[in-house]
């Protein structure tokens, strides 16, 4: 697992493995060409009989080859508004995030310190979680004055479960042992909560905020779409690469939903691994020998 | 204990049984039945309560006071003398199958309070109740080999276990001790204030006091007066087919999605964990994918599947799919090498490992995976309904906004949680039911 | 039913074993031609201080490692050899694991019947009796129906001694199975197991950093060098079996810990210093 070698066969492997998966979705997109040719009659005439009438193969002959997506990159890559999507999408996640973090630890802490609070609390909490985020994109609109802030809360609703839930199994989970070596020291409760209970948390706070962060970006990229041209909601200012994919949706340009989808996979690729390097540096009695 | 103090409350010998080693996992109903057979009385210094060879009946529970136990040699227990304290279970001999006579003698040393229980009626109790009984039997086996120091005298407990006709009902009845511990503590009633305080401050933000903000949003009553209304001012309510027909259709997706991705993932799991050419030459695939949001995929999918149906079910799927296989596949790798090669070692074949070792091992992970894999279905199932779609609770809440019908939204987020969290609930019961070894092992443990 | 008849099968001779671990990278050196012979029906005990390689040399026996080079056989078969590396696994020896390997989902009886299940040796039914007669044998009937998690981890030791037993093996490799038990448990598992073993003379490859537990037990012990390992000297009990609890107080037991107390203390400052070296 996490011992193993870099490199070598596994490298190989991964490259091969990808580029195998690249070439299969390039001929099957490319379908809507060679489809048409003679030699494939056979195949055509299999789908007919099957009740498939189109000119190309099923679901992946719809989706664009990989080199019309890259072409389609190329196009939108000096476009000030592809990088503008980048930069709001990005603060809105970083604006969600950072709320839920902010209210999400002291709030879980809270529940884990005190029984009292935990009773009242966590009950509300536990009946208000099932209800998936998104489910409060219209009565966030309804709520908060701007559009902005009602995609905010949103976002910030997708990640604060998932925080304060790892902040009190985190906190619940410390070694009943540190508290009692703590106390024979003569540790006041300050001391406990701000010695023992803080960094214990830590590591459950790490693993919650990259949970989090990637429910952060799926609201983000939801809240864009619904808000944005999914339907009557909202105006047409929003922006954000959830905006961008179902924009280039709605001009038909199917090219660019790839590239937009790409484009999020990465910013949500960096922001983890930027998330991991911080928790990495926070919880350094983690590192292995 | 008062020296004069001649009964001792039932209330009083409750709390003591739940001291006790055997009876500390025993529910209240139980517990009080096992209390009204006992016999309590006060022995001064020096009474001898039985010695070896005497006919074994009864089993006694130390309440205070303190009396010293002496086992005979012939059971080579490795601590033979012992003094026994309040909270102390002795004389369980009474329970063993081989033994009617005592294998110990038992002095008082310090005037004590002590509750004999007749050993014949306490087993015929346990037997009503096999479930209980197997976990109750099992704690003395456990406090005779730690505490008394004799292990081999645990395979002459009386099994109840052996009289249970099925094993099924064990997780149920783990779940009805947890209930019953629960309301016993505080929790509920904490609960019902935090919850009166949540629906309160909705009620006076938003209808009382009329707050910015708060005013635009649909009212505690509003909603609930819509909810059960007959004939509702917006067209969804209980009385309404209509709503029915929401949910069901939601339901339908959503298994739908949940079982493709368990029926896909799984197996896909199972093998990635199992193979480690087959992870490396897959994995890579599956990483890249990944890190893209399900719901970035909604306008693809409805241009892959020209029906929106499928599309919806699709983006359902697909969230549900990375959940199930990335678990099993950490379940089968967290699984130790040891329990592999053990099975090896005693001859199994290949398919015979991965039947007997790898699957039933994986069991918990997979079974996370599917608590998760359930709620981001439902998380993305919302959004694509919302998006494109006709019928379901998502498409419910997005169109009551667009038309105005504010009271249908709370309508239809509070039934989604209500969904989502039974449908949750019920793939923990099925996990629960399918992993008894684990729900005994916890028993045991103790939480 | 104790059987005064010589065992005749399930000797090993260890042959001028070498097993080097990354030959090409750091190429650790944990087994140093070593040359070792269990007659049949032996205990030989193995002690040595943790992490010395006594595992490795298990490993080897089992099937689960390649060595590097010597050779390894059981009743004059080669099991694995410079050519052939990496012995099959089988039933005719298993291996009891440090920290316990019954499976947790199968109940105790499950557990014991799951080797000739396996094989197809015996049906469902009969292995099952066959399971239950064994356990009630070494004084295991009641808990049959348990899962493993339910019953006391002295008790689980017990119940997977039997599950190697039932596959009738040449020879039990014990890699330190008590290790995790307190001591009253581990001296009632000592008998437990003499008793076992006297029923069903098997060869026992037991493996301990116990020295009176290997005394205690053993016919045979071998101290081991710590890593690489190899026999650093050969004793041979000499108090006759079957023993029991007044062993540990004769005379002639605590000469034989005197005389080999201090080769093993010697090897156990070795793998210390070398500890804080690496660590």
């Amino acid at each position: 697992m996490a011992g193993r070698k870099w490199g070598g066969t596994l490298l190989w492997r991964g490259v091969a493995s990808i580029t195998v998966f690249l070439v299969f979705w390039e001929i099957g997109s490319l379908s809507k060409v060679w489809l048409k040719w003679e030699t494939f009659a056979w195949l055509k005439e299999m789908l007919v009989s099957i009740g498939w009438t189109k000119n190309y193969l099923p679901w992946i002959g719809a989706v664009p080859a990989p080199t019309e997506v890259l072409l389609a990159w190329g196009k939108v890559i000096d476009d000030v508004g592809y990088w503008h999507s980048w930069y709001m999408s990005c603060l809105r996640v970083l604006g969600g995030f950072i709320a839920a973090m902010v209210i999400g630890i002291p709030f879980g802490l809270l529940l884990a310190v005190n029984r009292t609070a935990f009773g009242i609390g966590f009950p509300v909490f536990e009946v208000l979680r099932p209800i998936p985020p998104l489910a409060w994109v219209p009565a966030s609109i309804i709520f908060w004055p701007t559009q902005e802030l009602s995609i905010a809360f949103v976002t910030f609703l997708g990640a604060f479960y998932t925080i304060v839930i790892n902040v009190i199994g985190g906190a619940r989970s410390i070694d009943t042992r540190y508290f009692q070596a703590a106390q024979s020291m003569g540790s006041s409760s300050w001391d406990i909560f701000r010695r023992i209970i803080l960094p214990g948390t830590l590591p459950s706070i790490v693993v919650g905020s990259a949970v989090g962060m990637g429910i952060t970006w799926e609201v983000v990229v939801a809240a864009e779409m619904i808000s944005g041209g999914g339907s009557q909601i909202g105006g047409t200012s929003g922006g954000g690469l959830g905006f961008f994919i179902w924009n280039s949706y709605v001009g038909g340009s199917y090219e660019q939903i790839v590239v937009g989808m790409i484009s999020i996979g990465i910013a949500g690729f960096i922001s983890s691994e930027l998330l991991r390097t911080l928790g990495h540096r926070v919880t350094p009695w983690l590192r292995l020998r | 204990m008062e020296p004069g103090a001649q009964s001792v409350e039932v209330e009083q010998m409750l709390e003591i049984l739940k001291k006790t080693m055997p009876f500390q996992m025993v529910s209240d109903v139980l517990l009080r039945r096992i209390a009204a057979l006992g016999r309590q009385s006060v022995c001064e210094r020096g009474t001898v309560l039985y010695d070896f060879g005497d006919k074994a009946d009864d089993i006694y529970i130390v309440i205070s006071g303190s009396v010293e136990h002496t086992l005979e040699a012939g059971v080579n227990a490795r601590r033979p003398v012992q003094a026994l304290g309040p909270g102390d279970v002795f004389g369980w001999a009474a329970l063993l199958e081989k033994y009617p006579h005592r294998l110990a003698k038992a002095v008082v040393i310090d005037k004590a309070v002590i509750v004999r229980i007749n050993g014949d009626e306490l087993l015929r109790l346990l037997e009503a109740d096999p479930d209980a009984g197997d976990v109750v039997m099992s704690r003395f086996a456990t406090m005779i080999t730690r505490d008394y120091t004799v292990p081999d005298l645990i395979a002459q407990m009386r099994g109840i276990h052996r009289k249970m006709h099925s094993q099924d009902i064990q997780g149920m009845n783990l779940t009805l001790y947890r209930i019953s511990q629960w309301i016993k503590s505080p929790r509920p009633y904490l609960m019902v204030i935090g919850i009166a305080l949540f629906l309160s401050t909705w009620y006076f933000f938003v209808e009382v006091w009329k707050l910015p903000r708060f005013q635009e949003m649909p009212g505690l009553t509003v909603v609930f007066k819509e909810w059960l209304n007959p004939n509702p001012v917006y067209g969804l309510s209980l009385y309404t087919a209509e709503y029915y027909k929401h949910i069901g259709v939601s339901i339908w997706r959503v298994a739908q999605a949940f079982f493709l991705a368990t029926a896909l993932g799984v197996p896909l799991g199972l093998f990635l964990g199992w193979s480690r050419k087959f992870k490396e030459y897959v994995f890579p695939v599956f990483e890249t994918l990944r890190p893209i949001p399900i719901l970035a995929w909604v306008p693809l999918a409805i241009v892959m599947f020209i029906a929106t149906e499928s599309a919806v079910i699709y983006l359902t799927f697909l969230a549900s799919f990375f959940a199930t296989a990335l678990n099993t596949m950490l379940g089968v790798e967290s699984i130790e090498e040891s329990y592999t090669r053990a099975a090896y070692c005693l001859g199994a074949k290949k398919w015979q490992v991965f039947k007997h070792v790898i699957v039933p091992g994986a069991l918990p992970f997979i079974f996370t995976g599917l608590q998760i894999s359930i709620g981001v279905a439902w998380f993305s199932l919302v959004a694509a309904e919302m998006v494109s779609g006709q019928y379901g609770l998502g498409y419910v809440i997005n169109t009551s906004y667009t038309m105005v019908r504010y009271p249908t939204i709370i309508i239809g987020m509070v039934t989604l949680g209500a969904v989502g969290y039974i449908t949750s609930a019920m793939v923990r019961i099925l996990g629960d039911y399918l992993m008894q070894w684990r729900v005994r092992e916890l028993a045991l443990g103790g939480q | 039913m104790p059987s005064a008849t010589a065992v005749t099968r399930g000797a090993i001779k260890i042959d001028d074993v070498v097993k080097i671990y990354d030959p090409e990278g750091a190429a650790v050196m944990a087994v140093d031609h070593c040359s070792l012979d269990i007659a049949a029906g032996e205990i030989c005990m193995i002690v040595g201080p943790s992490g010395c390689g006594k595992t490795t040399l298990l490993n080897a026996i089992a099937g689960f490692h390649e060595i590097t080079s010597g050779r390894i056989l059981l009743d004059g078969e080669v099991l694995c050899s410079t050519e052939k590396p990496k012995a099959e696994p089988g039933s005719d020896r298993i291996v009891v694991f440090q920290n316990g390997a019954l499976f947790p989902w199968k109940t105790n009886l499950e557990n014991v019947a799951f080797g000739p299940i396996m094989q197809g040796k015996l049906s469902r039914v009969e292995a099952h009796e066959k399971a239950l007669s064994m356990m009630a044998d070494a004084g295991l009937s009641g808990v049959e129906h348990n899962y493993p998690g339910e019953v006391s981890s002295g008790m689980r030791r017990r119940v997977e001694i039997v599950r190697a037993l039932m596959n009738d093996p040449k020879v039990l490799l014990l890699d330190e199975p008590y290790r995790a038990l307190d001591s009253l448990t581990k001296s009632v598992m000592h008998e437990a197991l003499l008793e076992i073993y006297y029923r069903n003379k098997v060869t026992i490859f037991f493996i301990t950093h116990d020295l009176e537990e290997a005394i205690f037990l053993g016919h045979k012990v071998a101290i081991m060098t710590t890593r690489p390992c190899k026999p650093k000297k050969v004793l041979e009990v000499d108090i006759p079996h079957p023993r029991d609890y007044s062993v540990l107080t004769s005379k002639r037991f605590r000469e034989l810990i005197e005389e080999t107390n201090e080769a093993v203390h010697e090897e156990a400052l070795k793998a210390f210093a070398a500890g804080e070296k690496e660590g």
